[in-house]
């Protein structure tokens, strides 16, 4: 007989007999499920995190912001600088032959939120004129763009369905004055933050603000960056530096990222080992329940290769429900699901690789779980069957 | 007692199952204690956080500056015992990717008491920054990061710019203080050398700290301060540190109900594997534990002699595992600084070892109780 056939037999054995041990085989997979289950929500949520954050970030646009400022909230730059950085080269040039560098301001306040009143702090930034040309990914959902020199607000559709006041037409007592809103917006793929639109020198006015925060510039291709970069080096005097907007994104998620990769790492992997325990225990109960059927497989000529193979096949194959179980059970509780640590909201996203990732994981556990009951399945001696018999 | 050493040989009947449900068992609750540990944790070292000081801030972040002439303003309000205030410039250290922050004070003797959960400073220290005008004290992370030592001068370059329209700071460090936040990149400064060496919003402060006689009436006179200013240009938002503590971890509520779900899909699976584990063997034991009926054990010594069993190996698996969550607990650290394991999360971990126990051992222990001697002796 050959080895294939061999292992295919005993698969089909092993297979048919496995009704008979219900309560291991639902051990396997309760928790294989279980471990899936958690690695894939916490993937999940990294995944929704990163997805809302980066979806608009553009290789080719890069934020200007002064040296050694940790956000660009944090970052202050002169009204004089901005046509400077405009003359430097590698900066994409509109129909009119300007350069896209449009200075930015934000500051952020509270208003109250439509779920229980209490709290919650919003954006209100400000463009420069023409600011389309640097966020092509901006689309009005309703509504009109603000006037420059009017107290005129657009809201990103998340504002006006958080909090309360944000809806066009509504005026909003700011900065000594009433604001209206003018109209809603989207920022391409994602919702992002939950943010409120002006004129920049509108806005710096009525804050009493004499400076920018950040300038934001438009590369005329991604290559660029570091011509850009070497330029504004290269003058000490500007102070401030350029950062692909990727990186600044980046920065701003760290301790999102940090804290979920921590919990997915550190718990994934305990729980797999756990899961991992608990199938080693299963299959050791199941391979001598078995010994006597075993030993007499052996006796008539299976060869120990096949009985170790077919062993560890078992144990994928019972991992395998597990990790679809869990990873659907997390697909059904929190796809979608809006989690907002950090006062940061995303929604997670369950998507193919981490499914991938999660069976790779699920096919490890049963891998290593199924090693030491297979070997210890091959060692029955033979006089064991014909002892018994 | 005499049937301890039957309970005994029990337990290590198959030692490598035993041993895998123990680590199994030692594993969840390691788990158990870290997570349990990192969600009680905060909120105690929530609950410590002081009520009777308050934070003032501008209400708009990022807008104009508050002036620092509201400090007079602001200490008569009713209630208010002392106030004092803080502004800050951002710098960087040799290269542009060593941020430092400043603190600038007013250095006067509220430094001593008044943050206490944020920092501890000397008195000898705070009067050294009062006799330099330029004086800086540091945080030993500083000497460890820098090696920046007492008596050293430091030059820092900062977008906040001097009147003669250079950004570089100089500052001689003549003291050290504590930090006890996340970021001990913070050196503090004199704010009367920031406000009159900077260019731009001289007069200004980032914001005050307000200590109040009696906690109980912070929301009160936080209400009270901002209603004040609510007509100036000046606009307040005044709130306790331990109310924005609170609202901060509030903004964790959704982490609060992933560890809940993580540690109940923890506990499912090990009652399952444990209860599973459990049946398999009483499986096997039929014949024993037949004998041990026909010998004259009653059906609830038999009950009791399982569930003893189960429980004590499940039980010192759970406390060694929250043993290893404790050695482990300071790894955590860097996630959430400033936090100790509480002891509680010990006893609830025992608590739910035991039920774990319990319910894992119910099934198996009743059907090894309501065994038929006859039946089972004769391996049916």
């Amino acid at each position: 007989m050959n080895y294939f056939k061999q292992v295919a037999g005993l698969v089909r054995i092993n297979i048919t007999t496995l009704p008979q041990r219900w309560t291991l085989f639902a051990t396997v997979v309760i928790g294989v499920a279980c471990a899936v289950g958690v690695l894939v929500s916490l993937l999940a949520m990294g995944a929704g995190a990163r997805q809302e954050a980066m979806g608009n970030v553009r290789e080719d646009r890069v934020t200007v912001m002064s040296i050694g400022a940790q956000s660009p909230m944090l970052s202050d730059i002169s009204r004089d600088a901005v046509p400077m950085i405009g003359d430097l080269p590698g900066i994409r040039r509109n129909s009119a032959g300007e350069p896209i560098a449009l200075p930015q301001a934000q500051v952020s306040m509270d208003a109250i939120k439509k779920a229980d009143g209490g709290p919650m702090s919003f954006v209100l930034g400000g463009d420069g004129p023409n600011f389309l040309e640097d966020l092509p990914e901006f689309h009005l959902t309703s509504g009109r763009l603000f006037t420059p020199g009017l107290h005129e607000l657009v809201a990103s559709t998340k504002c006006a369905r958080q909090l309360e006041g944000f809806d066009v037409g509504d005026k909003r007592p700011m900065a000594g004055g009433d604001w209206t809103v003018v109209g809603q917006f989207r920022m391409g793929s994602s919702e992002g933050i939950c943010m409120a639109l002006t004129d920049v020198d509108t806005l710096n006015s009525a804050f009493g603000r004499n400076s920018y925060n950040t300038i934001s510039v438009m590369l005329d291709s991604p290559g660029s960056f570091d011509l850009l970069a070497k330029a504004i080096q290269a003058n000490p005097a500007f102070k401030v530096e350029a950062k692909r907007e990727r990186e600044v994104v980046e920065v701003s998620m760290k301790p999102l990222i940090g804290m979920l990769n921590f919990l997915t790492y550190f718990v994934g992997t305990i729980m797999a080992l756990a899961a991992t325990l608990g199938a080693v225990n299963s299959l050791y109960a199941i391979v001598d329940s078995r010994r006597r059927e075993l030993a007499t497989l052996r006796a008539i000529g299976f060869g120990n290769t096949s009985i170790v193979t077919s062993i560890l096949i078992e144990s994928i194959i019972l991992a395998m429900p597990g990790a679809l179980m869990g990873a659907v059970l997390a697909w059904l509780l929190f796809s979608g699901f809006a989690a907002s640590p950090f006062g940061f909201s995303f929604k997670l996203a369950v998507t193919l690789p981490i499914v991938g990732i999660a069976i790779g994981w699920a096919l490890a556990m049963g891998l290593v779980g199924g090693l030491l009951p297979a070997v210890r399945a091959a060692r029955i001696p033979v006089t064991f069957a014909l002892r018994a018999l | 007692m005499k049937y301890l050493p039957l309970i005994w040989s029990g337990i290590w009947r198959k030692p490598g199952r035993t041993i895998l449900i123990f680590l199994q068992v030692m594993i969840a609750f390691a788990l158990f204690g870290v997570l349990q540990g990192l969600r009680t944790g905060t909120q105690t070292a929530m609950a410590n956080i002081r009520a009777d000081v308050l934070f003032v801030r501008a209400a708009v972040r990022g807008g104009a500056a508050l002036p620092r002439a509201v400090l007079e303003p602001l200490r008569d309000v009713p209630g208010v015992r002392d106030v004092t205030f803080v502004d800050t410039l951002q710098g960087t250290y040799q290269k542009p990717n060593q941020s430092v922050f400043v603190l600038a004070i007013d250095a006067s003797p509220a430094w001593l008491t008044m943050l206490s959960d944020f920092m501890t400073v000397q008195k000898k220290d705070l009067d050294a920054l009062r006799d330099s005008r330029t004086g800086v004290l540091i945080d030993p992370f500083m000497t460890q990061k820098f090696g920046w030592h007492v008596g050293d001068k430091i030059h820092l370059t900062s977008a906040t710019l001097q009147a003669n329209g250079s950004g570089n700071w100089t500052f001689d460090i003549v003291g050290n203080y504590v930090a006890h936040g996340e970021d001990p990149s913070v050196i503090i400064a004199n704010y009367a050398y920031l406000d009159e060496g900077r260019v731009r919003d001289k007069g200004t402060v980032r914001n005050f700290f307000v200590s109040i006689s009696d906690p109980h009436q912070a929301a009160a006179i936080s209400a009270s301060i901002d209603h004040r200013f609510t007509n100036s240009s000046n606009g307040t938002k005044t709130a306790s540190i331990r109310e924005i503590s609170q609202q901060a971890l509030q903004s964790l509520g959704d982490v609060d109900f992933l560890i809940h779900s993580i540690l109940s899909a923890v506990l499912v699976a090990l009652l399952f594997a444990v209860s599973t584990m459990l049946t398999q063997t009483i499986r096997e034991r039929i014949p024993e534990l037949a004998v041990l009926k026909t010998v004259g054990f009653s059906n609830r010594a038999l009950f009791i002699l399982v569930v003893v069993e189960v429980c004590w190996v499940c039980i010192v698996a759970a406390l060694l595992g929250l043993a290893v969550a404790i050695a482990v607990f300071p790894l955590a650290k860097n996630l959430a600084p400033g936090l100790s394991m509480p002891l509680s999360v010990l006893g609830v971990g025992a608590i739910a070892a035991c039920l774990v126990a319990l319910a894992g051992a119910a099934i198996p222990a009743m059907r090894a109780a309501r065994l038929p001697i006859v039946d089972a002796l004769a391996g049916r």
